[in-house]
C-alpha cells in the first residue's frame, strides 16, 4: 500500500493526479478507479476526501479557475506605457500556461461542459486583459467615435482570442511551428500586432513617455 | 482632519489596474503624504505589498472592511 501521507497532503496528491488524468482524458474518459491506481490508494480512500468524481472534478476547476498572476513587475519594471505594461502582462500570462498546459486544457473542457468554473476563470484570468484593454481605451478614445463603445469590447476580444488561439497552438498542438518560438518573443508579436490592428503606429509607440499614462497620447480613430 | 491626502477607489478592477493607477496617484503626491486605496481583487493584497517593496513606498496598513481591500501607502 502507499507510503503514509497527512490528510492534507494526500487530499493534494489525489487533485494533482486527478488534474493530470482529466486534463488528459476529460470527466467522462476517466474512472475513480483509474485515478486512485494513480495515487495508489484504494477507492474508499479517495471517496474519503472527495465525495464523488464530479466533487472531484469540481475541486480539480476551481484550484485551477482560481489562480490569478500577479502583474506587478509588468507595471514596476517598465515605464508603464500601454505597450510595455500588455507585452509584461501577455508573458507572464502564457508562462504560467507554459508551466501547466493543463490550465488550458481544463479551461477549455469547463468551457465545453458548461460548468460554473468558465466564468471563474475569466474572472480570475482574463479579466485582468479585458480591465486594463477596456480602461486604458476609455481614457484615449476620442468620445464623439460613433460605435465607441462596441470597438472597445471588440478590441479586447481580439486581444484575447490572439492570445487564446496562440496558446492553444503551442501548447495543444505541440507539432506545430509555434513552439519553436520563445514566449517573450511570442508575447511581443501579438502585442505589436494588437496595436497596429487598433490604430496606434510604430512611430508613436516607440516615444518614451514620463511613465504614468496608459497610453501614447493620441487619439485612436479606427476608420 | 483625515489620515490620507488622497484616495483611489480600484473596485472591480483586476490586477494590473490597481497598481498602474495607484501608481500614477502615488507620483502626483508630496513626500511624506499618503494615499488611500479601496480595492476589490483579492490578489491586491499581495500586489501592494510586493510594490511597495519594489518602489520603495511605506505599506502603512492594509485590511479587509465590508467585503473589500483598504491599503494605505505613504511616499516616502
Amino acid at each position: 500500500m502507499s507510503t503514509r501521507l497527512s490528510g492534507p497532503e494526500r487530499r493534494q496528491s489525489i487533485l494533482k493526479e486527478s488534474q493530470r488524468l482529466f486534463a488528459e482524458k476529460g470527466f467522462h474518459g476517466v474512472s475513480i478507479d483509474e485515478i486512485a491506481r494513480a495515487v495508489d490508494v484504494s477507492p474508499a480512500i479517495l471517496y474519503r476526501h472527495f465525495s464523488s468524481k464530479q466533487a472531484l472534478y469540481d475541486a480539480v476547476l476551481l484550484e485551477l479557475s482560481s489562480q490569478r498572476e500577479s502583474y506587478v513587475d509588468a507595471v514596476v519594471n517598465s515605464d508603464a506605457n500601454f505597450e510595455e505594461v500588455l507585452i509584461g502582462m501577455t508573458e507572464v500570462f502564457i508562462r504560467s500556461i507554459d508551466t501547466n498546459p493543463n490550465l488550458l486544457r481544463i479551461e477549455m473542457q469547463s468551457l465545453l461542459d458548461g460548468n460554473p468554473a468558465t466564468s471563474e476563470f475569466f474572472e480570475n484570468r482574463w479579466k485582468s486583459f479585458s480591465d486594463y484593454i477596456n480602461f486604458s481605451m476609455n481614457e484615449r478614445l476620442s468620445y464623439d467615435l460613433a460605435n465607441r463603445e462596441i470597438t472597445i469590447l471588440s478590441a479586447s476580444l481580439m486581444f484575447q482570442g490572439m492570445v487564446r488561439e496562440a496558446l492553444l497552438q503551442k501548447y495543444l498542438q505541440p507539432q506545430d511551428r509555434l513552439v519553436d518560438i520563445s514566449l517573450e518573443e511570442l508575447s511581443r508579436e501579438l502585442v505589436t500586432l494588437f496595436l497596429r490592428a487598433i490604430g496606434l503606429q510604430q512611430t508613436q509607440l516607440s516615444q518614451k513617455e514620463t511613465g504614468d499614462s496608459a497610453l501614447p497620447e493620441t487619439i485612436i480613430s479606427p476608420s | 482632519m483625515s489620515d490620507f491626502d488622497s484616495e483611489l477607489d480600484a473596485s472591480g478592477l483586476n490586477c494590473p489596474l490597481p497598481i498602474l493607477r495607484a501608481k500614477k496617484a502615488i507620483s502626483a503626491l508630496e513626500n511624506g503624504q499618503t494615499l488611500k486605496i479601496i480595492a476589490t481583487d483579492p490578489g491586491s493584497v499581495k500586489d501592494f505589498e510586493a510594490f511597495c517593496k519594489q518602489t520603495g513606498n511605506e505599506l502603512l496598513s492594509s485590511g479587509e472592511e465590508g467585503g473589500k481591500f483598504v491599503f494605505m501607502i505613504k511616499k516616502p
